[in-house]
């Protein structure tokens, strides 16, 4: 992975010049949106929106290839979770003790696709908000600055141990440590070396920044805290806000009153 | 390079990280067996890029890399470790054991060695560093300078032929930096084959025998220490100064003083000759 320090693309898009306030408001209503259907296509429809929306705010294609590797684990251990643990309708075939149904399988693959487009929304977030603006939607929201701040480092943190993992196994391999060999206990072992490395280093981390917050006054008491730059709504920001209670309402509309998307299969009532 | 029997043979090397970020543009060369080679070039030179692909961490998208012979392509990173030793830049990426002596077994216990054949190496390495009155300490919990060096009495106790030390003397004090420089001559002495990424001039002007500099992903310069030193004009397109002792005796070049001496010792030797020959 190239990039290291930040999740963040610098552009100029229309998603990035969005008020991050309102831009929150869209990831709550999305995500709540997502979770209202259960139907396998509107699970498609969601990710594609996510996609298209990334794409025209002009983030690049290996920040999307890196979030769906993120992603790998989830898609293949729901959907194979669910169909050997969690049979439903009629029996394709069976192994021992083990049912596949048909039924599981999609159901597991539009849960697998419904936390894909959670992510993708998230991201999209957070690769069109910088730090700073998300700190101060936050805190213009009504959370303590403090704990915006926490929220910040941890998402500003994810792609740097993503990274110290990635140095760090390096480091193991080059000391002849063999992460194929074995069997599947005997391979979770071999990352024990890279795990507690990763701790002492993510430990230090945590100390170093830690006193290089406190060295720059965080947390002095007396004094009020004031912002070089603060954010402010546009008039496109009211249309944008409105845009994202519309689409949350009419999902809503859609599904509790006219009962569309409650299917796995079927998208109509 | 030619004329000398070659460790490590480049050909052609390509590697991209990225579609758009290129770190290795079409490097040729041919590292000397038992040579002391500095590696320089600003950062993101592809310095790093390239000594990864000498041990299988990083493979090459186009072109080939051979050590002995072999392609580091087609072998696991964990056999090329036999060869070739890779001492990473931060220590706390590799220390993770609860004591030193347990730290410096894990290379040698991975390379499947009889256990009375991994306490002799671990004894031995423990000694040659210095390192026998903190073999029950906590490593994590040691020093960054002691640090430093476990991680490479860890490497060391693997006995590879080669040794790659990625910028060993950050952060060290100068004094603390002489002494592990004298180890890794010493393994120079030893026959092996070394391979120092650095930044710093004078370590490279005084310990290396040949110097590999990098720019933008290619081999601006490969020569021995002396001649790529004298070629200041084209190391400056590298953002690289020669050593100041260099570039004083260049100053006094007039005055008759060699415009090639490398390190204090011989620019002392230099001006004695030249009072006397006055």
């Amino acid at each position: 992975m190239a990039f290291t320090s930040d999740l963040y693309v610098e552009r100029e898009s229309w998603v990035h010049e969005m008020d991050p306030r309102v831009k929150v408001i869209y990831v709550a209503c999305g995500v709540c949106a997502v979770l209202l259907f259960h139907n396998i296509f509107f699970m498609m429809l969601a990710l594609l929106a996510s996609h298209l929306l990334i794409f025209t705010a002009g983030v690049p294609r290996d920040r999307v290839t890196w979030v769906w590797k993120q992603m790998i684990p989830i898609n293949i251990l729901i959907p194979s979770l669910i169909t050997l643990f969690y049979p439903q309708g009629p029996v394709l075939f069976q192994f021992l003790f083990l049912k596949f149904t048909l039924l599981a399988a999609l159901r597991g693959v539009a849960l697998a696709l419904r936390l894909d487009a959670i992510a993708f929304i998230v991201f999209l977030w957070i690769f069109t908000t910088d730090q700073t603006k998300i700190i101060r939607s936050f805190v213009r929201l009504g959370l303590p600055f403090n704990a915006g701040l926490v929220l910040a480092i941890s998402l500003r943190y994810i792609p740097t141990f993503a990274g110290l993992f990635t140095t760090v196994s390096e480091a193991q391999q080059a000391r002849a440590l063999d992460l194929s060999r074995g069997n599947f206990i005997q391979r979770l072992r071999q990352y024990i070396p890279i795990l507690v490395a990763m701790i002492i280093s993510a430990l230090r981390t945590a100390d170093k920044l830690s006193k290089a917050l406190e060295s720059r006054a965080l947390g002095a008491r007396g004094s009020k805290r004031t912002y070089f730059r603060d954010i402010a709504f546009r008039p496109v920001d009211y249309i944008y806000l409105s845009g994202a209670f519309l689409i949350f309402a009419a999902a809503v509309y859609l599904r509790f009153v006219l009962g569309v998307g409650t299917d796995l299969v079927n998208p109509l009532p | 390079m030619n004329g000398h029997n070659a460790c490590i043979v480049v050909e052609d090397l390509w590697f991209q990280y990225t579609e758009e970020i290129v770190a290795l543009r079409g490097i040729n060369l041919e590292i000397p067996d038992g040579a002391f080679v500095a590696v320089l070039g600003q950062n993101g030179s592809g310095k790093t890029t390239l000594v990864k692909h000498f041990n299988g961490l990083l493979k090459p998208t186009r072109g080939r890399v051979t050590v002995y012979g072999q392609d580091t392509a087609t072998l696991p990173v964990g056999r090329l470790a036999r060869t070739v030793g890779y001492v990473f830049q931060n220590p706390d990426h590799q220390i993770f054991c609860p004591t030193t002596r347990e730290e410096i077994e894990f290379g040698p216990r991975n390379l499947d060695l009889p256990p009375e054949e991994v306490e002799r190496r671990t004894e031995e390495a423990l000694e040659y560093f210095g390192l026998t009155k903190h073999a029950d300490d906590p490593p994590a919990l040691l020093g960054f300078g002691l640090r430093r060096k476990i991680t490479i009495a860890a490497v060391y106790a693997m006995r590879p032929q080669i040794f790659i030390l990625d910028e060993p003397t950050t952060g060290l004090d100068w004094r603390s930096s002489m002494d592990m420089l004298r180890l890794v001559q010493d393994l120079h002495r030893a026959g092996h084959t070394i391979l120092l990424i650095t930044h710093d001039m004078k370590i490279a002007a005084e310990f290396s025998e040949l110097c590999l500099v990098l720019r933008d992903g290619e081999v601006l310069l490969f020569d021995d220490t002396r001649s790529v030193f004298r070629q200041s004009d084209v190391l400056r397109q590298s953002q690289i100064e020669p050593p100041q002792i260099l570039l004083l005796a260049k100053r006094m070049a007039s005055l008759g003083m060699p415009d090639d001496v490398l390190t204090v010792r011989e620019f002392c030797d230099a001006y004695v000759a030249l009072r006397r020959s006055r």
